[in-house]
């Protein structure tokens, strides 16, 4: 590299919120005159490093920030970064409907004037207009934003990230900004990301989508459970496959062996038949109890509503249940109805979905046996507290103290304390969505074990993960979703194997796709 | 299980700890077994120093009380100290007691009110309407108006749960509205009752109190009861807590909520009866005024008992504290504003410590 200081350097990257380490010694190195991509699965710590970049949270002390050489203060005042040259397309680009072209451009630096700090129209129309000049967009600054279709919209949104960039200087960061995108208009974004970079400014592009990715950026940034799982490789070096393969985690580190014998075939004893929701069609599965069967597939391509749909969280469009406790329509069961048949969830979301943080460990772990163990005018505390202290001991959760409230343990102990609420109930199917995410090894070992267990004494549980360590350290089965077959037995239950085919089963589903159906 | 199970808690740990935590080795499985599951560990981490601190916060308000009685007394030992000082505080406030855990009801799930001072003047408006202009039977009366208070919740609920409309917005309005209908029914002149047996039913003296502390005794203690030992009361806490959370454990929340908005009204219904008991007749237009304290009771509460978490005992004890410092700030000489700056201050300053509190704690 030339002897240039970089355009955006950050070193030595750290965040935890709590207990939990986020973002562990990331670092991001952004030239001048390139694109650079930002890739990571939900969860990697990809929002999060663009919160810290733009001043939203203050990283753990220690980092290092850089724009064109200059260290910028930290905890980051968004002002001071801003003048230095960094700008922020966000998602929903932020552009008001009601307004013309040169406001949203302008909006955040209006040229006023100086008497009365009233706007200056006529300088704030020709700011505009050279701006929209500079990056070859033809569009009159009168225009109503409502009136502009999608990629015009994400023009003007880029043109007002790029209003107070000294030409072939500055940085804008498109955080998935193109993802309502596609075909030609994205393209055409493309085009114009290209033309910026062309005079020496940089583009930092955060995207799910792999071939855009690979089809527009110089370098590419993987991130991975918060750390860099790759960084500034150059593009030409990758393909699609290798980058998911880093996102998804590499077979490096193998912390758990697969069960080395697999387990003795059951008959059935729970079947899903018909199951489609919002963005996953066609799942059919059967399993028997004492199984653990994994779910996975591409990140965002729909399998994440799967353990929602099975459960009632969220209703299906169609589908059936069906347990030894009875059948159940996924359509109009409710969470109830599911609960009733003996499924139960443990989501995704601990914080937001899965425990009540202000209250205590008892408390949330005894909440789905209410009805069950009280009465109507009385529940006991004697069965709580055993019920709590039991499963403290058995899933070794710490402080081993009942009564501690929840928002004081560390995530791999909330987790197990999820986990604990729902094993105590004694269900027939345990639905599980990411259980072992943002906890550290030990808790993800227990965790993993306790699934065993669980199993070994009758449960049916189904993992839906996309951690396929997991998934090959703990499953009898593991099923792969994609949108043109549904779910399908992966051949090989090897983390390696896993991701290739996690992989493979929607490379065919893009095909079909792109072409008129 | 062992007999041990039933003879000491720590032998039925232990029997918990070999029985269920240390599965043999799992055939299944070539994971090594965890280690820590076969250590025995102490059998619990508190400790008494842990649990006296966690007494002195949660009683913490009880030691400013003392403090501020003694204050007063020592300032003013001939006017303060004496049984009348004490059934001026006690004895007055049942009315502002049941508001104040009208206004509990909904914030224990989560949701907000604002009609139910309103609701309490409607309610104490129609009484005396009812029975000294158009001469109606009294207990009639009392129905009525809880008729009206339960059709106010309904309101309520039905724009709040039903069309999901925010509720600060939707209490807003409807506290005016009900205002407005008080007003109406009053003709904006003040009826009042006077009939013994019904003053007797608030006034009655047991032990040197009226009859209405204890009213207000047992409905706190009732109510922390069905919220500590009643699966509905647990459930209710985890819609408070967090509304997602009581959905996937197969809560209906939404019908807890509208549960709530209908029971507040009905406590507030009560309050108006039990006003108008105690004093005859009700002015709709001063009901606004009965807002602040009792919001400033229920958030005062938070610190206290259950500290960071709306609870009805720490309601109970909260409209004393603030009376006790009004009753005493009166005695010096200070009256009229003392009450609005005194109810105004404290909300502030009960919400501030209330977050303390709840601070403290996370770093506990």
């Amino acid at each position: 590299m030339s002897a240039d200081p970089a355009r955006l350097q950050v070193r030595a990257l750290n965040k935890t919120f709590g207990s939990v380490q986020v973002l562990t010694d990331v670092e991001l190195t952004v030239a001048g005159g390139e694109v650079h991509g930002l890739a990571g699965q939900n969860g990697s710590g990809k929002s999060t490093l663009i919160k810290i970049l733009t001043g939203l949270y203050p990283p753990d002390p220690g980092a290092d920030y850089h724009v064109d050489g200059r260290a910028m203060r930290l905890p980051v005042r968004w002002p001071e970064v801003h003048a230095a040259g960094i700008s922020v397309v966000h998602q929903d680009l932020g552009l008001l409907d009601q307004l013309t072209v040169a406001e949203n451009i302008c909006i955040g630096g209006f040229p006023t004037s100086r008497v009365l700090g009233r706007i200056d129209r006529n300088r704030r129309d020709r700011l505009a207009t050279r701006t929209l000049e500079r990056l070859g967009v033809e569009l009159d600054p009168a225009t109503l934003v409502a009136s502009l279709n999608a990629p015009e919209r994400a023009e003007i949104a880029i043109a007002r990230a790029m209003r107070d960039h000294a030409p072939g200087g500055g940085l804008i960061i498109l955080d998935e900004s193109t993802r309502a995108l596609s075909g030609d208009d994205l393209t055409r974004i493309h085009t114009m990301l290209r033309r910026i970079t062309a005079d020496g400014s940089a583009a930092l592009l955060i995207s799910h989508n792999l071939a855009e990715l690979m089809a527009v950026t110089d370098r590419i940034t993987i991130l991975r459970d918060g750390r860099l799982a790759g960084a500034g490789l150059r593009t030409a070096d990758l393909s699609e496959e290798e980058i998911a393969r880093r996102m998804l985690g590499s077979s490096l580190g193998q912390t758990m062996a697969r069960p080395a014998t697999p387990t003795t075939v059951k008959p059935p004893t729970v079947t899903v038949t018909g199951l489609a929701g919002r963005h996953v069609r066609d799942v059919e599965f059967a399993l028997g109890a004492g199984e653990i069967l994994g779910i996975t597939g591409l990140p965002g391509n729909g399998y994440e509503e799967i353990p929602y749909l099975l459960t009632g969280a969220q209703a299906a469009t169609s589908g059936v249940i069906t347990t030894p406790a009875g059948t159940v329509d996924l359509t109009r069961a409710g969470v109830l109805g599911c609960l009733r048949a003996g499924v139960v969830l443990v989501p995704e979301r601990r914080d937001r979905d899965g425990l009540a943080f202000e209250l205590n460990l008892r408390d949330n772990i005894s909440l789905p046996a209410l009805r069950q163990r009280g009465r109507p005018w009385f529940v006991g505390r004697a069965w709580q507290r055993h019920d709590a202290e039991a499963a403290l001991d058995s899933l070794d959760i710490r402080p081993r103290n009942p009564s501690i409230l929840v928002k004081q343990l560390s995530g791999g102990n909330q987790q197990k304390v999820l986990l604990a609420k729902w094993l105590t109930r004694g269900p027939a199917v345990l639905v599980l969505h990411e259980p072992t995410q943002a906890v550290d090894v030990g808790a993800r070992r227990d965790i993993l074990h306790a699934l065993r267990r669980a199993a070994n004494s009758g449960v049916a549980v189904i993992l839906i993960s996309s951690e396929a360590e997991d998934l090959a350290a703990a499953c009898d089965r593991v099923l792969v979703y994609s949108a043109a077959s549904g779910v399908v037995d992966a051949a090989s239950t090897t983390p390696d194997g896993l991701i290739d085919q996690i992989y493979q089963a929607d490379a065919c589903r893009t095909e079909p796709e792109g072409s008129p159906a | 299980m062992t007999l041990s199970d039933q003879t000491n808690k720590t032998s039925a740990r232990e029997s918990v700890v070999h029985g269920i935590d240390a599965p043999p080795p799992d055939p299944n499985s070539d994971l090594p077994p965890s280690a820590v599951a076969v250590t025995a560990r102490p059998a619990t981490t508190t400790t008494t120093g842990d649990r006296l601190r966690s007494i002195g916060s949660r009683y913490a308000l009880i030691g400013v009380w003392i403090v501020m009685a003694v204050v007063y007394g020592a300032i003013m030992p001939d006017k303060f100290l004496g049984t009348s000082t004490a059934q001026a505080i006690f004895g007055s406030q049942s009315a502002l007691l049941f508001l104040a855990v009208a206004a509990l009801c909904t914030f224990v799930v989560g949701e907000f009110d604002l009609s139910f001072a309103s609701v309490m003047g409607l309610s104490a408006t129609i009484i005396p309407v009812l029975s000294t202009l158009h001469h109606l039977n009294l207990a009639l009366a009392c129905l009525i108006a809880l008729l009206a208070a339960l059709g106010c919740g309904l309101i309520n609920a039905l724009f709040i749960v039903k069309l999901g409309v925010p509720s600060l917005i939707v209490t807003l309005g409807t506290a005016s509205l009900f205002l407005g209908l008080a007003e109406l029914i009053s003709s904006s002149t003040i009826v009042s009752v006077s009939n013994k047996t019904f003053s007797d039913i608030a006034l009655h003296n047991v032990l040197g109190l009226p009859l209405s502390f204890y009213y207000g005794l047992i409905l706190c203690a009732g109510f922390a009861y069905v919220l500590t030992w009643m699966p509905i009361g647990r459930h209710i806490v985890f819609v408070g807590a967090n509304r997602e959370v009581a959905r996937l454990a197969g809560i209906n929340v939404d019908r807890i909520r509208a549960g709530s908005y209908i029971v507040a009204s009905l406590v507030a219904g009560l309050a108006g009866i039990l006003l108008v008991a105690t004093v005859g007749g009700f002015d709709p237009t001063a009901s606004s005024s009965y807002l602040l304290p009792a919001l400033a009771a229920v958030f005062l509460g938070t610190a206290i008992v259950m500290p960071g978490q709306f609870n009805p005992m720490g309601t109970f004890l909260g409209i004393y504290f603030l009376e006790t410092g009004i009753l005493g700030l009166q005695l010096l000489g200070y009256t009229g504003w003392v009450q609005d700056a005194f109810y105004g201050a404290g909300l502030v300053v009960a919400v501030t410590v209330a977050s303390l509190v709840r601070n403290r704690t996370r770093t506990a």
